[in-house]
């Protein structure tokens, strides 16, 4: 570069002549010697530096305020409002806990009349599906990423033509009891000539509904009230686990059974059924029967109802084993209940004439004001699939259900669907059915929702959004406004049918403007409903069944506690929930009886062909005491499109194992064994069964089931551990006053008190008399904890993380066998033997009773775990992966998360304790016995967790832990536990006293 | 050899050694160059070492999770190995202490070897309950010393760190018994050495020996007093070791005969370790004129007694769990003996306490190979000893809901082997970088000037040391 400077301006005489030479000395990285102002510079930092080292504190450091606060959020404290649960279309009452605007936890809400505080596994695990990853965020147009304004532009230009031509619009849903979401589809529905909407479940109960259309005359599920029972008798009805609305019915069964309320007697329940349900696990006699005599029982039960009543109704064989059953019923008229869960109208209408034989229509069950939980109508369903097949259809709408997945036959169905000029999915995921249509308008998340439910007539409910939508989602009812070119927002359509329809059903609100807050403040609103008039009883619909034995297998298949239809199978804390029975994770597996695995040859995890009619399953087989001897039962909502996402779950090592099978999916699909046949969706089969001579592992959280030791391991005098205490009713009753004391000091102590416990002294009962073992507390407690999921081959090697387990045990020679199940978790003994062996005192007594467990402190030994006797304490075995940005924002605020090495356990949420002490102190007021509500308390359907304060002897805990019932697992080794258990009282049938014992 | 109807005792020095003969007989292993022998030992140590701390180093950088551990069995491999290289170890305390305040002389050939055994064994051992933690790297939370944390100190309470104290003294009290034990030899070996580095690395490590009535008179008492407080630690390791079991509430753990149980289990154990590397060293280092059949026999016969002990500890657990009346203890002995870890209970009685009464016979103490093939058993027997103690005893505890199995993943098996690697790759080291025998005292045991006594020999036989530092 040549310099010419002749022709630049110079503005002093110290600046440089070279106007290209901007610095005056060239900058030279390696010259050592700091200039003046380097030094400065320098010598202000380190000056600096040392000035803020050397203060005391670390700077306070300041979150930033909102600039603009909402009104009623406090950073730091928790916002709770009142919604529906969408996990089911049970509807339950939930309460959304949400910290800094954004939703964690989800609470049953005591208020519901229905629920009543309880919620199910299902529903507690829902809130991850709000933050699911690969929930749809914008709408699909033949799979590729579409904007509203698009879809929106085609499929109102292919309705108008539709609605010109005439053509079929469907609109397919399963059970839809939102007053706003009906009226919404009827409307929208209207604008079409032929135009219908079809309701299906793909687990469905259309049969009663369709028996009482026959012996009622009017197509309604009756609203069953368990708690007014007192003898129920089910027939494979599962309705503690998965059965219509299983919260709702435990708890009202529970109320019917409660030894502490006073009550004449508890309620007596007899459980028909062919394979191990929860709700046959809890039932005071249980009869082994295929599911192919139900219906031939039931006749002959109702023979023997009538006889009593002087109605004459036939019946062929046998009658004896029935005869103590039926006296209960006919001594229990009026209020007594039979229930039937087979998917065969015929049978149900037999179910139909005992109960009105009994009287017990209008008092245990309910058709005037009748349930609307399920009212799906297999017969429209077949319909529709014949309609497709005519290629009669040219609009279908898809709305929560996924018939590619949930019904047999999907390639054909596919096929069908293929033909359809239109097919819109409202599906929340990509799933089956959603992949082949040609718009998939996603769904908001129910916690984004506006929304109601009327889950049983009489009884509504609200749904409010928690927190803004997370993707570019509409919901449901929005779309069908936008389409009917009449665009309004969910919640102007809600609040505008409530305002026209809800407000003037009921008179105790004069202004729709208090009665919207409160219903908004309650989530649900009792209607002053005109009930249904009462129906005639046709009792010439009834026909008798004959007896039809077959020696054949049969299949059943059944929903899973955790997965239900598999709706929720994207749900990684639904699938590590072992199952209550079986207590096997992350797969579905074929039960066998202990007697046809004999016969078959096989053991636990090999595999089995099964070979129905029309398709063929293999699955590993899983040995099921009190199961029927000729029954295969394979669980539903497995194998499905959306757990493919769970290919790289686990912590990576060397000898790590996926979760996934080889076909890339958890488990595997049984819905194509499913019939649809005389317009009845059957969930049993008859089939062939044969080993495959392959194995299958599977991941079983509880290896021993047996509460004896193994036989040839038993010491004389210790073959049954005296972990299930039980008691005989009329033992208990004659006996109950007679309680003995909570006493402190049962074994002598070598060491004076080192706790005084002054203040508070946290203590829980347990009532085995009232868990089920429906696992919603493992689920609530793994939300609120921030308990992270392992993966299969990780529950394989036992480590598990659930802070609360259900140990269940068998008791009897795997025929009859009898249920106990256990919750357990940290028992926060007094005397601890974890605290002492700690070298580094991480592990510590609170003053207030409380085994506490310090994370940073931790170094991990695992010797508190090894000398813990209860082996509830977890390991952090690998650094789980918690990756998701989104999927993180529902953990618990309140509670660490845990890093890699360091021991955890139940804390009895101490942060829960604590925040309501800082409540109380803020109000001035001691802490209320209740206002300290556990996770796994909160979420208890049955109500058999309690926890409270023992200091307070007028707490419910005290009371309860002074009960004759109590005492305290492994009371014998001193370790002095918070927790005790409450005796498990069985009322035994006079006919199998003798018998149960194996 | 001598014949039977002498009255002296067996020489226990064969060969008729002359104190300058000694010297240059142990020394010459020094001299030598590194031989092919001795590198087709050392390499496959070395990668046994090196397969153990790639393993350990994935664990580490993984998380403990590669080992096949789970929630209700927390420990298996890492606390067996960590307790078996601490048995080991308990030989050369013994040997070394207590023989030598009992004045028993045949100890002399071997001391050296059983302590520098004990130090790597302490070495091996005290590796595993760091890398057995959750997090390694705050291992450091261990030591109880003032700090900024609270300050926050240890728990006084826990067996663990207890076991701390006791293997921390444990291994310095073994190294420093071990060194001033070796500052003759090292004042020999200097002085036979060339000017140079060597010679002035010896010149300070041996501390400035002269060999003169005064230094010899120093380093007796100072020898005896070591002697006597290492000879506790014989006792006190193990049983605190046994402690972080037999406090515990497990049964099958909670038991009051550990103490005993384990020390004898350790000197077993630690005996049978001695052996098998004395047998080698002997015929390997050409040192069969120091080590003698006479050492093994005594050796064998050492075993034999505490196979007896450790034999009777195990009958004695049984009839105390039924004596007991305790269901859950009962059936721990029971599912011991025929539950799913039964094969670990049978080695365990098969080598431990079947084996060992073949060292009742003479010909079996006398066959060298027969006793080094029993030698090996014994230490298989006993890792399996403490694998049934621990294993067997969490895998099926109080509620039967938790009852779970363990197997090894390749990881544990990689670092066992790592374990093995870096105890035989350290004493390679050391057989061939410090006299393998103490030169000094097997002068002090010669016949020389003593050889046709027609008494037998006095009680106390004063050595001559002078020679040591002279030869």
């Amino acid at each position: 570069m040549t310099k010419d400077t002749t022709d630049q301006y110079w503005k002093s005489l110290n600046e440089p002549q070279a106007a290209g030479d901007e610095f005056p000395e060239p900058l030279d990285a390696t010259r050592v010697g700091f200039r003046r102002r380097e030094f400065l510079r320098a010598a202000g930092f380190v000056f600096g530096g040392a000035a803020l080292s050397g203060c005391g504190k670390a700077p306070v450091e300041r979150a930033i305020p909102f600039l603009d606060k909402p009104e009623e959020i406090t950073p730091g404290r928790a916002v709770y409002y009142a919604s529906t649960c969408d996990g089911c279309t049970a509807a339950c009452g939930l309460l959304v806990k949400c910290r800094d605007g954004r939703s964690i936890k989800l609470e049953g809400d005591p208020q519901h009349p229905l629920s009543r505080g309880g919620l199910c596994a299902v529903g507690q695990a829902s809130i991850l599906g709000l933050y699911d990853t690969q929930r749809l965020r914008h709408p699909l147009r033949r799979g590729q990423p579409s904007s509203w304004e698009e879809v929106d532009r085609i499929v109102m230009e292919t309705l108008e033509r539709v609605r010109a031509d005439g053509g079929a619009v469907r609109f397919l849903t399963n059970t839809v009891h939102g007053p706003t979401m009906r009226t919404a589809i009827g409307d929208f529905l209207a604008d079409f000539p032929d135009a219908r909407h079809v309701v299906y479940d793909p687990l469905s109960s259309s049969a009663i509904l369709d028996a009482h259309e026959r012996t009622h005359g009017v197509r309604v599920l009756p609203h069953y009230r368990f708690d007014q029972a007192r003898v129920i008798v089910s027939f494979d009805a599962d309705f503690l686990g998965t059965w219509i609305s299983p919260v709702e019915f435990t708890a009202a069964y529970q109320s019917g059974r409660n030894l502490e309320v006073a009550r004449p007697e508890p309620s007596y329940h007899v459980q028909f059924e062919s394979r191990l349900s929860l709700t046959g696990s809890k039932a005071d006699e249980r009869i082994r029967i295929a599911p192919g005599e139900v219906g031939a029982t039931l006749t002959r039960l109702a023979a023997l109802v009538a006889r009593r009543a002087g109605v004459s109704f036939e019946a062929s064989g046998s009658t004896e084993e029935l005869e103590p059953i039926a006296q209960r019923l006919w001594g229990a008229r009026g209020d007594s209940l039979v229930v039937c869960g087979a998917q065969d109208a015929d049978a149900q209408a037999v179910c139909n004439f005992i109960n009105q034989t009994l009287g017990n229509y209008g008092i245990t069950l309910d058709i005037e004001e009748p349930s609307h939980q399920l009212q799906g109508s297999d017969r429209e369903l077949a319909t529709l699939i014949q309609e497709l097949d005519q290629g009669r259809v040219s609009v279908l709408f898809i709305v929560g259900v996924n018939p590619l997945y949930d019904l047999s036959g999907s390639e054909r169905l596919e096929e069908l669907l293929r033909k359809v000029p239109l097919v819109v999915s409202f599906a929340e995921r990509l799933d089956e059915t959603a992949e082949t249509a040609h718009f998939v308008c996603p769904d908001h998340h129910y916690l984004e929702s506006w929304g109601d439910r009327e889950p049983v007539a009489g009884t509504v409910s609200l749904l409010q959004p928690c927190i803004r939508p997370l993707g570019d989602t509409r919901q449901l009812i929005e779309s069908l406004s936008a389409w009917r070119s009449a665009p309004k927002a969910a919640h102007e359509v809600v609040q505008e049918h409530w305002r026209t329809h809800i407000f003037p059903q009921q008179a105790e609100q004069v202004s729709f403007q208090s009665f919207w807050d409160k219903t908004v403040r309650d989530g649900c609103v009792k209607l002053d409903h005109a009930p249904a008039p009462a129906r005639q009883f046709n009792a010439a619909a009834v026909q008798p069944i004959p007896s039809a034995t077959s020696n054949e297998f049969t299949l059943v298949l059944y929903p899973k506690v955790g997965l239900r239809d598999g709706r929720h199978a994207y749900n990684p804390w639904l699938h590590e929930l072992p199952d209550p029975i079986t207590k096997v994770t992350w797969d579905n597996y074929a039960c066998l009886s202990p007697l046809a695995a004999q016969q078959l040859r096989v053991s636990e995890e090999d595999v089995i062909r099964i070979k129905g009619a029309s398709s063929v399953l293999e699955l590993p087989v899983v040995i099921q005491p009190g199961q029927h001897d000729r029954v295969v039962a394979v669980a539903l909502g497995y194998g499905g499109k959306i757990t493919e996402r769970f290919a790289d779950l686990a912590p990576r090592w060397l000898e790590a194992k996926p979760t996934v099978a080889e076909n890339g999916r958890v488990g595997t699909n049984s819905a194509p064994l499913l019939e649809l046949s005389g317009g009845t969706l059957r969930y049993v089969a008859a089939v062939e069964l044969q080993a495959a001579g392959k194995r299958h592992p599977l991941a079983c959280t509880q290896v021993h089931h047996n509460i004896r030791v193994p036989e040839n391991l038993a010491p004389p005098g210790g073959e049954v551990r005296p972990v299930i205490q039980e008691t005989a009713l009329a033992e208990h009753q004659s006996n109950v006053r007679s309680g003995k004391e909570y006493s402190e000091h049962e074994h002598a102590d070598l060491w004076g008190e080192d706790h005084p416990f002054t203040g508070h002294r946290w203590a829980m009962a347990i009532d085995l008399n009232a868990c089920t073992g429906c696992s919603a507390c493992v689920v609530a407690c793994q939300v609120e904890n921030n308990t992270p999921v392992v993966g299969k081959d990780e529950v394989r090697r036992s480590r598990e993380m659930h802070w609360l387990r259900i140990d269940r045990y068998y008791q009897g020679d795997g025929n009859d066998v009898r249920v106990a199940h256990q919750p357990m978790m940290c028992q926060h003994c007094e005397h601890a033997p974890c605290e002492t062996v700690c070298p580094v005192l991480a592990t510590v007594h609170s003053e207030e009773g409380l085994n506490q467990q310090v994370y940073n402190r931790c170094v991990g030994t695992r010797y508190c775990a090894n000398n813990c006797p209860y082996k509830v304490r977890r390991f952090n075995w690998f650094d789980y992966p918690r990756n998701s940005t989104l999927e993180n924002m529902v953990l618990n605020p309140d509670v660490t998360v845990r890093s890699r090495g360091v021991m955890e356990k139940c804390t009895f949420c101490v942060q829960r304790i604590q925040e309501a002490k800082i409540e109380a102190r803020r109000q001035g007021k001691p802490v209320e016995d209740g206002a300290i509500q556990p996770a796994c308390q909160q979420t208890c359907p049955a109500g058999a967790i309690v926890f409270g304060d023992l200091n307070d002897p007028d707490s419910r805990v005290s009371q309860l832990l002074r009960s004759s019932r109590r005492y305290q697992v492994l009371e014998e080794i001193n370790v002095r536990p918070s927790v005790g258990y409450l005796r498990l009282v069985r009322q035994q049938s006079p006919a199998t006293e003798g018998e149960a014992h194996g | 050899m001598a014949s039977s109807s002498s009255l002296l005792r067996q020489p226990l020095i064969a060969g008729d050694k002359t104190p300058g003969e000694v010297t240059s007989d142990i020394c010459a292993v020094l001299d030598r160059r590194l031989s092919r022998g001795w590198w087709a030992a050392f390499l496959p140590a070395l990668a046994l070492l090196l397969v153990g701390a790639v393993a350990v180093t994935y664990q580490v950088v993984t998380g403990i999770g590669t080992w096949g551990l789970n929630n209700t069995v927390g420990w298996a491999f890492d606390i067996t190995n960590f307790v078996f290289w601490i048995g080991i170890g308990h030989a050369g305390t013994l040997i070394s202490a207590i023989l030598f305040l009992l004045r028993q002389q045949w100890r002399t050939s071997v001391n050296r070897a059983a302590e520098a055994m004990t130090i790597f064994a302490v070495i091996c051992a005290g590796i595993f309950p760091v890398i057995h933690m959750g997090r390694p790297w705050l291992a450091f939370w261990m030591f109880p010393y003032p700090n900024d944390r609270g300050p926050l100190w240890v728990n006084f309470r826990s067996p663990l760190v207890w076991d701390f104290f006791a293997i921390s003294t444990y291994f310095t009290i073994s190294l420093t018994f071990w060194y001033v034990g070796m500052l003759p030899d090292l004042a020999t070996i200097r002085d036979r050495t060339a000017p140079g580095l060597r010679r002035r690395m010896l010149e300070i490590f041996s501390l400035g020996w002269d060999g003169s009535y005064r230094t010899w008179q120093r380093y007796e008492t100072v020898y005896k007093l070591l002697a006597g407080l290492a000879t506790p630690l014989v006792v006190s390791v193990h049983t605190i070791v046994s402690w972080d079991f037999a406090t515990s509430v497990i049964p099958g753990w909670h038991t009051t005969i550990f103490p005993p149980y384990f020390v004898a289990g350790a000197i077993f154990s630690g005996m049978a370790m001695v052996m098998t590397l004395m047998i080698v060293a002997r015929k390997t280092m050409g040192l069969e004129d120091y080590i003698t059949h006479a050492h093994v026999d005594k050796m064998a016969k050492v075993t034999l007694a505490t196979s007896l002990m450790v034999g009777l500890a195990y009958l004695t657990e049984f009839f105390t769990a039924f004596y007991s009346g305790n269901s859950y203890e009962q059936f721990v002995f029971l599912n011991r003996a025929a539950g799913p870890f039964a094969f670990g209970y049978w080695i365990m009685v098969l080598c431990n306490v079947s084996v060992p009464q073949l060292f009742w016979f003479r010909k079996v103490r006398a066959n060298l190979a027969v006793v080094f093939v029993m030698s090996l058993l014994i230490n298989v027997g006993m890792w399996f000893e403490r694998f049934v103690i621990i294993v067997s005893s969490l895998h099926r505890d109080y509620l039967p809901s938790s009852w779970a199995g363990y197997a090894p993943t390749t990881i544990e098996l990689a670092t066992l082997a790592g374990s093995f690697g870096l105890f035989f790759a350290c004493f390679l080291l050391f057989c061939k970088f410090v006299p393998v025998i103490n030169i000094s005292e097997v002068k002090g045991v010669l016949s020389v000037g003593r050889e046709r006594r027609a008494a037998p020999e006095p009680e106390h036989a004063a050595p001559v040391r002078q020679e040591g530092v002279t030869a």
